[in-house]
């Protein structure tokens, strides 16, 4: 029982992390590492955004 | 445990030497699908356990201890590295597109077998190659795109060919696509309905993710999704309401609203509409392919339509021509797509941790995507013959009046019924299903029928059908307004080189000019495509199915340069046999369309056999304006696919130049991978 709520939420966060939930966290985890301030949420959302499409991201 | 390792693998390849077998000797008798999903599974891992690591470890020579542009690069935003199964559904994904659910459902008018032959050979020599080594050279070149690879791999010649042929591919793919979800809304107030629902549902996700919860976006997408289906729901009512004449159009006013969505959703800031309604469709796309997988292990059908059909000789209704070239050329993403090698030269590269795990992301996607084709393959298959061709033959071809129609189809030794239709129209909650082209509507009636049979019965079958429809129409649209702004970026950095201002992408008159050429490009193809009698998709889908081949035969070309550069002639063959057969269908394919002497095949010859009629004056004086729009339009199709075969044969040559060159040592072979650097993370487990 134990083991199949961990297969499924390991599931949830594999989902999580292909639809870019995390994304955030990762990048400002780096730039503070860096020594920076990261962009707000907001502005890291649409900025991403922007830049996956201007490239070719969904196929035929 | 290497014993037992080797008896799994010896009895996967029993299982799918089995499922061929009975696919071999079921004469006459209806075959049940299972068998000819479990050979095409037990390839695919055949496939994937031998050739792809014969591939990887050989050939290519994967070097975990190499550091990643994700390792050396990392950024927090591009350069990333990611867990490889993440890596795997964020390229999935982006490469799961419509082409492996209508292609093979096109394809089966020459019956099951060859399309699903293709599908699975062309898949595990062919497109899986072709992905999983764009995707290593991009690796090794921290993530450099398959024009820019082009460019510094073969010649700039080779560069520009590359540049043109993605930027008319991505015009009529999505041309092509636009005119199947045409097809499928046409006269569907309960359709219409619920794809216009989408809409308003994607900006409130918009807002929600850019103003209350930025980046939230698997709980956004779950939200969107109920919201979608209730959308499916409501549909019913509002088709048998008094709302229902505002949602039934016939296809050239459908077209219109396309053109206008296009248009709209690419100006629009991108996290208003566009990425919204991708990460509902990417959501409901994902969803929806393993519920039709275990939908189909659920209920076990039986395949109705045979392995071959008479339409092997080149005179099927859906679309003209014979399996060689045709029945490749339709398949196209199911087996081979040159469009993957983009993705695969995009952002997946810079997100590998390892690169080992280029086989899984690169190989693997590709069969899965491949393993998708199958599904459809098998749902075209569970409907009677009859109906099959009845929904997806144009009226041109069988005739306008359902009377016409069953008596045509039934003539050719596919039994069908006025009744039967109207009845199955009845069961799943629309006016007519003849005459509906481009395979979404026979694909969901396919798949209606599955879902039933597992969830909900008879009763429920309409509300599958629709649902269906919403999950093809939803993520078509996705590739229609993501591949509008993709190329008006194009389009624009193009025009920046001519004049400056034009290449900011952020300055709105650029915008909206680039935009609007770019729309009325495909709005055309689109266009001529709904009007046409001959169903539009006998034109557009050769059309669009030779442009993406010639784009893989561009991403083969790439790839057999650097396996040369890298002293892997002698394994040249992995890349050059898929290679060959593409160019030859591809030149096969093109040389028919522009110069075959059948009408129906050759669009020389059917501007040819119209001009005819008009000079005879048997044209009725108001159809005369139309025919020779039409016959424009066949002699654009002839040119555009002269364009094509040109760039298709202008890359070899260029490419087989520098081949020659070497192999005999006329030319130093200089690699231009990024610096080898030792990886500083762990060892994988």
């Amino acid at each position: 029982m134990v083991r199949a709520r961990t297969f499924l939420q390991r599931i949830w966060e594999i989902a999580r992390e292909v639809f870019g939930d995390k994304a955030y966290d990762r990048y400002a985890e780096h730039v503070r590492g860096q020594g920076e301030i990261p962009l707000t949420p907001g502005e890291f959302y649409v900025s991403q955004l922007q830049r996956k499409y201007s490239r070719p991201t969904r196929c035929c | 445990m290497r014993y037992l390792r080797k008896a799994i693998w010896v009895v996967v390849a029993i299982i799918g030497a089995l499922g061929l077998a009975m696919i071999a000797t079921s004469r006459g008798e209806p075959l049940n699908a299972v068998w000819l999903v479990a050979a095409a599974g037990c390839i695919y891992l055949l496939g994937f356990r031998f050739y792809s690591r014969f591939i990887a470890y050989r050939i290519l020579e994967l070097n975990d201890r190499r550091a990643t542009p994700a390792e050396r690069l990392e950024d927090g935003r591009d350069f990333l590295p990611t867990n490889k199964w993440v890596v795997f559904g964020h390229h999935f994904a982006a490469i799961a597109g419509p082409g492996p659910l209508v292609g093979p459902i096109l394809a089966a008018q020459f019956g099951y077998l060859p399309g699903t032959l293709w599908i699975v050979i062309g898949g595990v020599l062919g497109g899986a190659v072709q992905d999983f080594v764009t995707l290593f050279c991009s690796l090794r070149r921290d993530g450099k795109s398959l024009g820019q690879m082009a460019k510094d791999e073969i010649s700039t010649l080779g560069g520009y060919t590359a540049l043109f042929g993605v930027l008319f591919i991505v015009i009529i793919l999505i041309a092509v696509v636009g005119l199947v979800v045409v097809n499928a809304l046409k006269q569907s107030p309960w359709g219409l309905f619920t794809i216009a629902m989408t809409i308003p549902i994607a900006l409130l996700m918009g807002i929600y993710l850019r103003w209350l919860r930025p980046g939230k976006v698997l709980e956004t997408s779950l939200l969107g999704f109920v919201l979608v289906f209730a959308a499916v729901l409501g549909g019913r009512h509002v088709a048998d309401s008094a709302l229902a004449p505002y949602f039934t159009y016939g296809g050239p006013t459908l077209a219109w609203m396309i053109i206008g969505y296009g248009f709209a959703a690419s100006v629009l800031p991108v996290w208003l509409l566009l990425a919204p309604r991708d990460y509902l469709s990417t959501f409901v796309k994902l969803g929806v392919v393993l519920a039709l997988a275990l939908g189909i292990l659920a209920v076990r059908p039986t395949m109705l339509l045979p392995p071959f059909t008479r339409f092997v000789d080149g005179t099927g209704p859906i679309f003209a021509g014979k399996i060689f070239p045709f029945c490749f050329i339709t398949i196209a993403c199911g087996a081979i797509s040159g469009f993957h090698s983009l993705i695969a030269s995009g952002t997946t590269p810079k997100l590998l941790t390892r690169e080992s795990h280029a086989r899984m992301v690169g190989y693997g996607s590709m069969l899965l995507e491949s393993f998708v084709a199958i599904m459809a393959m098998v749902a075209a298959t569970v409907l009677q013959p009859g109906v099959y061709f009845a929904i997806n033959s144009p009226a041109g071809v069988v005739g306008t009046l359902p009377a016409d129609a069953v008596a045509t189809i039934s003539s050719w030794g596919f039994p069908v019924t006025q009744q039967e239709m109207a009845e199955l129209a009845g069961k799943i909650g629309e006016v007519t299903l003849f005459n509906r082209t481009g395979g979404a509507p026979s694909l969901a009636v396919g798949m209606a029928h599955i879902f039933s049979n597992v969830l909900g019965g008879s009763r429920l079958m309409a509300i599958w059908y629709h649902f269906a429809i919403m999950f093809e129409a939803l993520f078509i649209l996705t590739v229609l307004d993501a591949g509008t702004r993709v190329g008006r970026f194009m389009l624009q950095d193009l025009l920046g080189h001519f004049w400056k201002p034009l290449g900011r992408t952020g300055w709105y008159p650029s915008i909206i000019l680039t935009s609007s050429i770019v729309v009325s490009a495909w709005g055309y193809f689109l266009y001529q495509g709904v009007v046409d009698p001959l169903g539009g998709i006998n034109s557009l889908w050769p059309l669009f199915g030779i442009s993406n081949q010639l784009l893989a035969t561009i991403a083969l070309c790439v790839a057999t340069t650097i396996l040369i550069k890298m002293g892997k002639t002698r394994y040249v063959w992995v890349t050059l046999l898929p290679l060959a057969w593409l160019a030859s269908v591809t030149m096969t394919a093109s040389a028919q369309k522009i110069f075959h002497p059948h009408p129906r095949i050759g669009f020389l010859a059917h501007a040819r056999s119209l001009a005819e009629q008009l000079a005879a004056s048997t044209i009725p004086a108001d159809r005369i304006a139309l025919t020779e729009r039409l016959i424009f339009n066949d002699r654009l199709d002839a040119v555009v696919t002269t364009v094509f075969a040109s760039l298709v044969l202008l890359i070899l040559i260029e490419s087989g130049r520098h081949w020659w060159l070497y192999v005999f040592g006329r030319k130093q072979p200089v690699l231009n991978e990024a610096p080898m650097v030792l990886s500083k993370l762990p060892a994988e487990a």
